[in-house]
């Protein structure tokens, strides 16, 4: 069974290179532009992993966190932050909310997207 | 910046905003770029993906140099900037036309409402043309990925004052977000408007506005938000 990725990313390019990434490495990706239209998308496709962007249009990603974790049936869905914050933020203080990784946008190659959601799936 | 140039608003926090702000929003870019370029050098780009790549990593710079370009405008206080009267509908449909590339790589379209009988401001063309940049370059970050994005210009205030407006479509701006946007416009402070790029933007538009007597602001609607700059009816015509 291919495993399902959802991208929530509000830089369309950003998100269009992650879908590429993760398509050559073998998931279906999809993607979300923001925290309400994820909510839809990680319903309907019930993804084995989040990549989660930082800072959202409209709302921030802590809501998106929030909302899942509201919900039993999604709230065991593994993230990954890809964020220009990581030094900004330890991965203790957002655990609790499902986050496994966080990546530095600043600092990754396209592979670590590939093997932080390979890690966080497994 | 007052009418003639010189600093109105030069505290030293502003300052240290700014170039946090500055920071912040070059690093989305520079990141992006960065990616890109990561994944042309792996070379698993089919020749249509490698195009493609390759042209928005050329929009991607652009639009990093206009920001450092305008960023340096926007801090050379000794800089005085000529006000004549323009036609504010030629500098809407030149920012069209300048972002038409841009807006047609992320599948969007840019479009200037059908506006008649509107007069002359009193302007600074390049730095007008700038704000709607700024603006326009914001909405295409924000609005629905398959939105129009309309330049819109209203007579207001008794005719004394014209009103352009880029207005988006696109999430509503929760409020507790718009009224730290407002607040911070009101106060003349680069903000984190938006998540992709409005905030240094908004800095230097405000900048520019002040320098040419007018002012920027902005509308919340139920589905996006308008950013417009407000200037001064140019009277030169009805004295002929």
């Amino acid at each position: 069974m291919t495993e399902r990725v959802v991208v929530v990313e509000d830089d369309v390019w950003l998100a269009e290179h992650y879908l590429r990434v993760l398509r050559r490495a073998g998931y279906e990706a999809y993607h979300a532009a923001h925290a309400l239209g994820a909510i839809d998308v990680i319903d309907d496709v019930r993804p084995h992993a989040v990549l989660l962007d930082v800072l959202l249009t409209g709302t921030t990603a802590l809501a998106l966190l929030h909302e899942l974790r509201s919900h039993p049936d999604l709230a065991d869905i593994p993230i990954v932050l890809a964020t220009n914050l990581a030094d900004q933020i330890s991965l203790e203080d957002v655990e609790s909310y499902g986050v496994k990784r966080i990546l530095d946008k600043a600092t990754m190659h396209p592979e670590d997207v590939v093997a932080a959601v390979r890690t966080v799936i497994q | 910046m007052s009418r003639n140039g010189s600093p109105t608003n030069d505290s030293g926090v502003n300052r240290v905003s700014a170039v946090a702000v500055a920071a912040h929003e070059l690093k989305s870019p520079l990141v992006l770029l960065r990616q890109l370029s990561l994944e042309l050098a792996a070379n698993d780009l089919s020749e249509s993906e490698r195009q493609q790549v390759v042209e928005q990593m050329t929009h991607v710079a652009e639009k990093a140099i206009r920001l450092t370009s305008d960023l340096t405008r926007a801090e050379s206080q000794s800089t005085l900037f000529e006000l004549a009267p323009v036609n504010p509908l030629d500098v809407a449909r030149d920012v069209r036309s300048e972002l038409d590339r841009l807006y047609k790589a992320h599948g969007r379209k840019l479009k200037v409402a059908r506006i008649r009988h509107l007069p002359p401001v009193i302007a600074n063309r390049d730095l007008l043309r700038r704000i709607l940049l700024n603006f326009a370059d914001n909405a295409l970050h924000y609005g629905d990925i398959d939105g129009v994005v309309e330049l819109q210009a209203q007579l207001i205030g008794e005719r004394s004052t014209v009103r352009l407006s880029v207005r988006d479509f696109g999430p509503h701006m929760p409020i507790k977000h718009w009224r730290k946007l407002t607040s911070t416009l009101e106060q003349s402070q680069p903000v984190h408007a938006r998540p992709q790029s409005s905030g240094l933007g908004l800095y230097i538009s405000n900048q520019f506005a002040t320098a040419m007597g007018g002012r920027i602001g902005a509308i919340r609607h139920q589905d996006g938000a308008s950013f417009y700059v407000e200037l001064p009816v140019s009277h030169q015509l009805s004295l002929l």
